[in-house]
């Protein structure tokens, strides 16, 4: 925690940052998302197993800084996003510090006390506790108890399931879909400017909590994240309906990946899948 | 009114005798995040030691999609189908308090200058049975805007537990009075009202003074703590639509094909940014500072000069549900200090 307060007061102090990303606690000690303007604000910040946000929401939602720099504190698979924001010209590498988070691992059910049965199922898999890409780098790595993968079961039952049955099971699902877009407005890659949801000349999708409405919104976001998602799993975390959305995501990334061998939020400088034609990718996957 | 003592047993009775008549019968959901429509007692959860569901029971009274009107076009004609249901019997049993409490709260703005007839019409038809609550988390709130774990306001009959297997059912209004003379048969103990005893239950403590907190909402449109809190809000609208008393909806046209269709009346939020966004591209709350101010204000500020009523009922839900964790219990707090400050300063 000190090294973290100690760098990003340095940041302010030297007048290279605007504004820090960074988690705070509130009176009843809950880790949340603060955004510091100055280096008293900075002594507030703290990194535990709470912080579960991916902050890299705010680098497309807070205005752009006119002087310096924006800070943000982020764990490893937070900086995929970050990443990603710069492989999509969100953002510009120059115009952001990233204090990279070695992590070990969050919270699933964040009123409940951390441990190993109640640890977030994405960091199962983690390949990024000690993040891949970063200006500074603190915090100690220490050794993690992992979750049980509870979702892979439910991944290979769907994916033995009729069409029939498929559909059975995500009506019943997005049934419960209020239309809030909670999915929408935590998910760093949903930036764009105007959702189409919001299009209403002509109107593309039912804004209304119906089966066609809830499909076709639930639908068009996964197409749009395919091969885009990183996986932070903020949108099932902020679903007041508790729909499984990552099953939906982490399938259409292990298609990107078994189909194109490829990967988002990895490499500044690789295009990406969907920005980018390649003669050699393959046809049969076009039905 | 007399009260009465209902056992389990009971309950299930009643819940099987109302299925298999003409109602909807409605309860918590087995994993408590909802409340849904059930087919069959063994789903019924009736559980005074739960935390409120994620959701609450809003859209049974103000559905998420509701349709007001089917059209059809015969050549340059259209025909309008009434929509309305006009029979449907609803049933909720173990609401909490910071539930059923938004249904008269609600009801003040849905009878203003137009008599809402899909809400008047489900209010009608709908008998809520509530329970006391209790459970306390650092979210609640309920003794600050004015009610409480036993309060009985919008229930028609009033759960009280005794023990594991008995409840003492308290009845609130007219229409609950009605409902228990048609249903004789389960109302039969009846139990003095000195002898319900509602001692046992937890009363959270009072967090702020909402008077208070109005004086100063009234002076202080333009300050540096809204800058601060549209900061950290991502205007995702998970609070209203998971809020008991958030009201605002939509209304949109939706086509089955080009010769018909549907005009329906869709829940909407405040923190959205096109809520307020003009035909001319003019947008009055274009930051979310403004559309946070806008969501605390309604609730503490506008609805209690219209209609001299909170438009919040305590419950937390939309700090438990909050992806970024803002406390509206704590916003509250501050402002309340903020008040008690500039009252001592002048």
């Amino acid at each position: 925690m000190k090294q973290l307060i100690d760098i990003s007061k340095e940041l302010f102090e030297s007048k290279k940052v605007a504004y820090i990303i960074g988690y705070a606690e509130d009176k009843f000690k809950r880790v949340k998302p603060f955004v510091a303007h100055s280096s008293l604000d900075a002594e507030t910040f703290v990194f535990n197993n709470y912080s579960v946000n991916n902050l890299s929401v705010y680098l497309t939602r807070l205005p752009k800084p006119k002087d310096g720099k924006i800070g943000i504190v982020a764990k490893g698979c937070d900086i995929k996003s970050i990443i990603a924001l710069i492989q999509e010209n969100q953002i510009k590498r120059d115009d952001v510090i990233i204090i990279g988070v070695n992590c070990n691992s969050v919270v699933n059910q964040i009123d409940e006390q951390f441990s190993k049965e109640n640890t977030a199922i994405k960091c199962k898999y983690c390949q990024v506790r000690t993040p891949a890409h970063y200006d500074y780098l603190v915090g100690e790595i220490k050794e993690v108890e992992l979750p049980e993968d509870k979702n892979f079961a439910i991944m290979q039952k769907l994916d033995s399931m009729s069409a029939e049955e498929k559909w059975n099971f995500w009506e019943a699902e997005f049934e419960k879909c209020v239309k809030c877009y909670a999915c929408r407005q935590v998910c760093p890659l949903c930036y764009c400017e105007q959702c189409i949801v919001d299009k209403s000349m002509p109107r593309w999708i039912d804004s209304s909590a119906t089966t066609k409405g809830n499909f076709a919104w639930n639908m068009i976001r996964a197409f749009h994240l395919s091969g885009r998602c990183i996986g932070c799993n903020e949108c099932e975390r902020a679903c007041p309906a508790d729909i499984p959305l990552s099953l939906l995501n982490r399938k259409m990334g292990m298609v990107a990946m078994n189909e194109f061998n490829y990967r988002h939020g990895t490499d500044i400088n690789q295009p990406t899948l969907i920005g980018n034609y390649n003669v050699n990718d393959k046809e049969d996957f076009i039905m | 009114m007399n009260n009465y003592v209902l056992s389990k047993d009971q309950i299930n009775k009643l819940t099987q005798e109302l299925l298999t008549s003409d109602y909807k019968v409605i309860s918590s959901s087995k994993d408590g995040r909802r409340f849904v429509a059930i087919s069959s007692a063994d789903d019924l959860m009736i559980n005074s030691n739960q935390k409120p569901s994620a959701v609450s029971m809003k859209e049974f009274f103000f559905p998420k999609t509701e349709t007001l009107f089917f059209y059809k076009r015969n050549k340059d004609e259209y025909d309008l189908i009434d929509a309305i249901e006009e029979n449907q019997l609803q049933i909720i049993f173990g609401a909490k308090p910071c539930d059923t409490s938004a249904i008269p709260i609600v009801s003040k703005v849905f009878n203003w200058d137009y008599k809402d007839v899909f809400f008047n019409k489900k209010v009608e038809n709908t008998i809520i049975i509530g329970l006391t609550c209790n459970f306390i988390d650092e979210n609640c709130f309920c003794t600050s805007v004015g009610l409480s774990p036993i309060s009985e306001k919008g229930s028609d009959l009033f759960l009280i537990p005794i023990d594991e297997n008995k409840f003492a059912c308290k009845v609130v209004t007219e229409k609950g009075e009605k409902f228990v003379s048609s249903h004789s048969n389960i109302f039969t103990q009846t139990i003095d009202e000195q002898s319900i005893n509602t001692n046992d239950i937890k009363i959270p403590e009072k967090r702020f003074e909402p008077k208070e907190v109005k004086e100063w909402l009234d002076k202080n449109f333009n300050h540096s703590l809204w800058d601060e809190l549209g900061e950290n809000c991502l205007g995702c609208a998970q609070c209203a639509f998971a809020c008991p008393t958030c009201h605002c909806f939509d209304i949109v046209d939706e086509e089955c094909n080009h010769t018909c269709g549907r005009r329906a009346k869709n829940w909407d939020a405040c923190q959205f940014e096109i809520f307020t966004k003009h035909a001319s591209g003019h947008n009055p709350r274009n930051e979310q500072d403004k559309r946070y101010r806008q969501r605390i204000s309604h609730k503490f500020k506008y609805y209690a000069d219209k209609f001299d009523e909170i438009l919040c009922t305590g419950c937390g839900r939309c700090t438990r549900g909050c992806p970024v964790f803002t406390d509206i219990g704590i916003i509250l707090e501050d402002i309340n200090q903020l008040a008690k400050e500039s009252i001592s300063n002048n």
